[in-house]
């Protein structure tokens, strides 16, 4: 039944192209589509109003960018009319802090603390967790269990009835031990006041710096009431979505993030530790419509308009650095394979050695990483980079000062590559168009 | 928890009584100007009625529909309903469903048994339009929502034991249930066992023990991690052992979509053979309780629903759709964190207080 929506919505989009002024009949089409999609995703019924509404006046009043299809703008418009229904991920800081979860019942509580202890512990954190539950029999079992697999400290004690006190003990002593502590909590649901009470007395003693909310991904349009409450209760300052690995689409979070004017942090996705991720709009999106290439389309759009950050003139006088490199590496990574990109390029017999093909995704993330440790000086001219500047880098990105040395032989391959460039090919109109092509949307 | 569905659905029947109300009144209103000369007025009862002539002229007769319309409007003093006279109201209805959380595809079967039954119908002028519109949607609703289920009443015809399997998604309430339908069994006269088949989540098989314990219910428990189908077997065993009348069966939460643990449920299902499989999920799940109750029916066979959480959401969308996805009875509501707090579902209860009825 998804999958169908997923294609009406692109057939719908298929429509718009090869339009050249836009349609209200389309349009209208579209967003009927788009609402289908996101109400069966959950999301709150208001907001999908809203939302219809801003990109059927947007798609009908704003003209297109220059060089942009009719289906291309509506589609951006769709976007970013989405991503700013998303709100921006919620902030994430490797500092100490106290982290409240809050939740209705079964929302997956308790395993997303033992998950969320597991993180900080691989960033490097000491972390202790604080299980308040004291009404679920076995929750302190559970929470234990979960965090002696991963040796973090579980304070809690299964025959106490006060959560209040559990709290009080445990957190003064657990603070001056370990720098992230995260209090599990009973689940709750707004209409529960005694509960509701506990929780503000728990955050009120705790001076959490976060209380984050936990949503399951299948919630339907409860999830706006009940995110309301709880934010009035404890002012939720973010939102985890749990059971992502089901079918469920997760749009009650939005509903949850409209109404705490937070964002997501976590995604939840399977019942291993491990299976934390943080949130990604994109895939998000995605997964709402059930289309997957929203944010590819959309790209591939805005190419047309902001293309033009890259100093290709500089570079064509052959003054190429590490930060046009950087640039790259950032386009290319959202544009597919090198080879393929250079295929597209109207280069004539232009050959660019085979060892600049040679880069898979794993190790342009690693050049960029690298990068991200060099100096400004250094990124303007990597010559300045002898074997001592070498071993810094090395040490500040984590890798072998091979991997630096690979990154300046790449360095150097491509320069070369864009020296040779020049002079030959069609002429200036193409050299453009080509590096228009070879930059990217750099954003 | 039916309440806010409540009074949405009357502000709905209000919408399209006053809707149809309008269309007659138009249809009515329409040969005022045709006729002229206007003969005895014709009283609607409840919107003002403009005089309409008991004679049509010949003229009329070219122009069948219309002359049909006011041949019955005349003859037999009824309305049609059209399409359009009821479009509006019934946006406004998918909308309120779709806010109870009722699941679009059942809401689109509920919008659609409505369309199809109030257009073209005839209504007679001065019957009530409220009684039209009630006894349409009491049809449509009843029609989805289908039959309730008994619980004691069936474990009275079947053979002892009586084997009940909880199925269902992570973080549903099935052990919660499990304890409390145990707790309501035992009120009821039953005696009961507990097989704690949920060996994979942590504290699982301590929080059913807890459970259990507390209500004076035997519980069958092998360590963490052991095979599930093992562990209610035994149940089952020991319920004949002893003349247990029921044993209930707890399972670990699992996603539909995983294929392995669904072929686990399969073979649990294999070993312990089961009388009913109930089919546990919360009120407040949204569109994903129709698929995912779906993919539970066609793994492992679905014969009742137990629908819990439903303290958290005045509305009850949820029931509807999953009720009408399984095509299976909905046994219990949860509806607290009490023992007590689980209810029998009575769909034509449920309908009736919907719509408001007195009886």
């Amino acid at each position: 039944m998804l999958d169908n929506l997923g294609t009406s919505l692109k057939d719908a989009v298929k429509k718009l192209a090869g339009k050249t002024v836009i349609d209200r009949v389309a349009v209208d089409e579209l967003v009927r589509d788009l609402q289908r999609a996101l109400l069966s995703a959950d999301v709150n019924v208001k907001l999908v109003m809203q939302l219809s509404q801003a990109i059927k006046q947007r798609a009908l009043e704003e003209e297109p960018p220059k060089g942009m299809g009719v289906r291309e703008h509506v589609l951006r418009i769709v976007y970013q009319e989405l991503v700013r229904l998303m709100g921006t991920p919620g902030e994430v800081a490797l500092g100490p802090q106290t982290i409240l979860m809050a939740g209705l019942q079964g929302s997956g509580k308790t395993t997303t603390t033992a998950k969320l202890a597991r993180y900080f512990q691989r960033k490097g954190l000491r972390v202790g967790v604080i299980c308040a539950d004291t009404f679920r029999p076995g929750a302190y079992d559970q929470l234990k269990t979960l965090c002696d697999r991963i040796s973090v400290p579980c304070f809690g004690d299964p025959n106490e009835p006060d959560a209040l006190k559990i709290v009080r003990e445990g957190l003064p002593k657990y603070r001056k031990l370990y720098e992230v502590i995260i209090i599990d909590t009973q689940g709750r649901h707004a209409l529960e006041e005694n509960l509701i009470e506990e929780i503000v007395n728990i955050n009120e003693i705790s001076h959490a710096e976060h209380r984050w909310l936990v949503i399951d991904a299948a919630l339907g349009q409860q999830a706006s009431e009940q995110a309301r409450r709880f934010h009035e209760a404890i002012g939720i300052d973010g939102v985890l979505v749990t059971k992502m690995d089901g079918t469920a689409k997760g749009g009650g979070a939005l509903s949850a993030v409209a109404e705490t004017q937070s964002g997501i942090v976590f995604i939840g996705s399977g019942e291993t530790i491990e299976d934390l991720e943080r949130f990604d709009p994109d895939g998000f999106i995605s997964r709402l419509l059930g289309m997957g290439d929203l944010r590819a389309l959309v790209e591939r759009a805005e190419e047309a308009v902001s293309a033009e950050e890259l100093d290709v003139n500089a570079m064509l006088k052959g003054k190429f650095t590490l930060r046009d490199m950087y640039k790259q590496l950032e386009a290319l990574n959202k544009m597919g394979p090198l080879k393929q990109i250079m295929s597209m390029l109207p280069l004539g017999g232009m050959q660019i050695p085979d060892d600049a093909y040679d880069i898979t995704s794993t190790k342009m993330q690693r050049y960029r990483v690298i990068m991200d440790s060099m100096t400004p000086p250094e990124l303007d001219d990597p010559s300045v980079i002898g074997s001592s500047r070498i071993q810094r880098i090395a040490r500040g990105a984590g890798v072998t000062p091979e991997d630096v040395r690979d990154l300046i032989k790449y360095y150097k391959i491509m320069q070369r590559a864009l020296k040779g460039m020049r002079g030959m090919g069609g002429g200036k109109f193409n050299m453009q168009r080509m590096m228009k092509k070879f930059g990217g949307p750099s954003r | 928890m039916f309440d806010s569905l409540k009074k949405k659905l009357q502000n709905i029947r209000t919408k399209f009584a006053s809707n149809i109300e309008e269309a007659a009144g138009a249809e009515l209103e329409q040969p005022v100007t045709e006729l002229p000369e206007g003969a005895e007025a014709v009283e609607s009862g409840v919107t003002p009625a403009p005089p309409v002539s008991g004679e049509v002229p010949e003229k009329e007769r070219e122009k069948p529909t219309f002359f049909k319309k006011v041949k019955v409007l005349v003859q037999e003093r009824e309305v049609l309903l059209r399409e359009k006279d009821i479009e509006e109201p019934l946006f406004e209805l998918e909308m309120v469903l779709l806010e109870n959380d009722v699941a679009l595809p059942v809401t689109d079967e509920i919008i659609g048994r409505m369309r199809k039954d109030l257009v073209g119908q005839q209504r007679k002028i001065g019957s009530s339009v409220d009684d039209l519109v009630a006894s349409t949607l009491r049809s449509a609703l009843c029609g989805v929502l289908g039959e309730g289920l008994d619980l004691s009443h069936y474990i009275r015809e079947h053979e002892r034991p009586v084997k009940i399997l909880f199925t269902g998604v992570n973080g549903t309430g099935k052990t919660t249930t499990v304890a409390k339908v145990g707790h309501y069994l035992q009120k009821n006269g039953f005696t009961v066992v507990i097989g704690a088949g949920d060996t994979f989540r942590a504290g699982a098989i301590e929080q059913i023990r807890t459970h259990a314990d507390r209500l004076g219910i035997k519980t069958i428990q092998h360590q963490a991690g052991a095979d599930p189908s093992a562990v209610l077997f035994d149940a089952v065993q020991y319920a004949k052992a002893h003349d247990i009348d029921v044993v209930l069966a707890d399972t670990a939460g699992r996603f539909h979509n995983r294929a392995n643990l669904m072929n686990q449920l399969d073979k649990i299902r294999r070993v312990m053979k089961p009388d009913l499989v109930v089919y546990v999920d919360e009120a407040v799940a949204g569109n994903d309780a129709v698929i995912r109750a779906d993919e539970f029916n066609k793994a492992v066979g679905t014969d009742a629903v137990v629908l819990t959480k439903a303290d958290m959401d005045p509305k009850g969308g949820a029931a509807i759709s999953v009720a009408h996805t399984v095509g299976k009875p909905i046994l219990f509501l949860g509806t607290g964190q009490g023992y007590d707090d689980i209810m029998p579902f009575q769909p034509r209860a449920v309908v009736s207080e919907l719509l408001g009825d007195e009886a």
